[in-house]
C-alpha cells in the first residue's frame, strides 16, 4: 500500500510537497478499495465466503466492502457454475457495474466448465463476459482467491486497463 | 448351513394384500428392493391407485416423497416387459403412520404421454411434475401449471430423454441475451 509512486519534492519545500500524477493517485485509490461484487453459485462460492470471512480475512487487503449491488462494485467473483439459465443473470450483473470493472473466474467450472461437459453449463463464461484473472482448482483453496485479488491490484497499479475495456483513451 | 443363509418367511407386506383385494386389475407386476415394495400399476388406473393409497386409513402413505421417470429406450429387456412403454413415472410414498416406504410405477407409452396429475392429491406434486415434464415431456393432465421449471422457457427438448445429446444442441454457445433480459 506503500505510496512508492510520489515524488519528494526539493530541498526547499522540505518535503511538505509531494507531485506525482493523477493516474497514479486514482489508481492508488481503486487498488485499495476494491469492492467486489460475489456472484457464487455453487460449492467454489464456499471457499469465497470462507476468504471474506474472518480467518482468511479479504479485508487485510483493501477489499473490505462486499456490496451486493452490482452499481456499488468494481470487482465481480464469478465462483461456481453458471448454467444457461444464469448467463444472462451473470451478464446483467456486470453490465450494470460502473466502469472501470474487473472480473475474476474462480474455479475450474467458471473458467472453462469443469467436469460438467453437459447440455446445460457455460464452458467458461469468458465466452461472454471478458475476465481478468483466472483461478484454477476445484475449489481454489482461499489463498488463492487472496492471490488473484493482489493480482488485480497489481494490475490496477500497473496502468492497465481492465479487460472488459475496449477503447484505451492516451 | 450357516444361520444368516436361512431365507425367513417375510409376512406379505399389507399393502400388497389390500391391494390384491382392491385393485387386482390395476397391478401389472410387484418386486422389492431394500425393504421397499414397489409395484407397477396400469395408467388407466393409477389416479385411482394413488388416491386409495392416500385416502385409506390403514395404508396412508401421505407424503409424496418424489415425483420422477425413467427412460428405457436403450434398455430392450425393461422395454418389452410392458408391452414396450418407454417411460416409467414413478411415485416414490411414505407413510408416516406405518414408516414404510412405497415405489409405484406406472408404464407411460411414447405414442400417448398423458398421464392424470396427483396434485389434487399432494400439493406438493406441483413441482414434481413440472420437473418431470421439463426433463422427460411427460404431460401430465389436470396440472393447475405445467410449465418449465429447470430449463429456460424457451429451451426446446427435453434433456434427460435418452436421446437428448449429452452435450446439448449447442444452446449453450448461442443464446439471445436481449430477448431473455427483456
Ligand atoms: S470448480 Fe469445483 S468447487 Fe468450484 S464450483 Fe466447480 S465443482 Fe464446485
Amino acid at each position: 500500500m506503500g505510496l512508492d509512486f510520489v515524488g519528494r519534492g526539493t530541498e526547499e519545500t522540505d518535503g511538505n510537497i509531494i507531485t506525482t500524477t493523477i493516474d497514479k493517485v486514482v489508481n492508488w485509490g481503486r487498488k485499495n478499495s476494491l469492492w467486489p461484487m460475489p456472484f457464487g453459485t455453487a460449492c467454489c462460492a464456499i471457499e469465497m465466503m470462507a476468504t471474506l470471512a474472518s480467518k482468511f480475512d479479504l479485508s487485510r487487503f483493501g477489499s473490505e466492502a462486499i456490496r451486493f449491488s452490482p452499481r456499488q462494485s468494481d470487482l465481480l467473483i464469478v465462483s461456481g457454475r453458471i448454467s444457461i439459465k444464469m448467463m444472462p443473470v451473470l451478464k446483467r450483473i456486470y453490465d450494470q457495474m460502473p466502469d472501470p470493472k474487473w472480473v475474476i473466474s474462480m474455479g475450474a467450472c467458471a473458467s472453462c466448465g469443469g467436469v460438467f461437459d453437459t447440455y446445460t453449463l457455460i464452458q467458461g463464461v469468458d465466452q461472454f463476459i471478458p475476465v481478468d484473472v483466472y483461478i484454477p482448482g476445484c475449489p481454489p483453496r482461499p489463498e488463492d482467491l487472496i492471490d488473484a485479488v493482489l493480482q488485480v491490484q497489481q494490475k490496477i497499479a500497473s496502468g492497465a486497463s481492465p479487460k472488459g475495456v475496449e477503447v484505451v483513451y492516451e | 448351513m450357516s444361520e444368516e443363509n436361512q431365507v425367513e418367511e417375510q409376512p406379505k407386506p399389507l399393502v400388497l394384500e389390500k391391494l390384491e383385494a382392491n385393485y387386482a386389475d390395476a397391478r401389472l407386476a410387484q418386486d422389492a428392493s431394500r425393504g421397499t415394495v414397489i409395484i407397477v400399476i396400469r395408467k388407466e388406473r393409477a389416479y385411482a391407485v394413488l388416491e386409495y393409497l392416500k385416502t385409506d386409513p390403514e395404508l396412508a402413505y401421505t407424503f409424496l416423497v418424489d415425483v420422477t421417470a425413467v427412460d428405457n429406450s436403450q434398455m430392450e429387456s425393461e422395454l418389452m416387459q410392458f408391452d414396450y412403454a418407454r417411460f416409467m413415472v414413478v411415485y416414490q410414498l411414505y407413510s408416516y403412520q406405518g414408516q414404510c416406504r412405497l415405489r409405484v410405477k406406472v408404464p407411460v407409452h411414447e405414442n400417448d404421454l398423458n398421464i392424470p396429475s396427483v396434485t389434487g392429491l399432494w400439493k406438493g406434486a406441483n413441482w414434481l411434475e413440472r420437473e418431470t415434464y421439463d426433463m422427460f415431456g411427460i404431460n401430465f393432465e389436470g396440472h393447475p401449471d405445467l410449465r418449465r421449471i429447470l430449463m429456460p422457457d424457451d429451451f426446446e427438448g427435453h434433456p434427460l430423454r435418452k436421446d437428448y445429446p449429452l452435450r446439448g444442441r449447442g444452446e449453450r454457445e448461442r443464446f439471445n441475451f436481449d430477448k431473455q433480459n427483456a
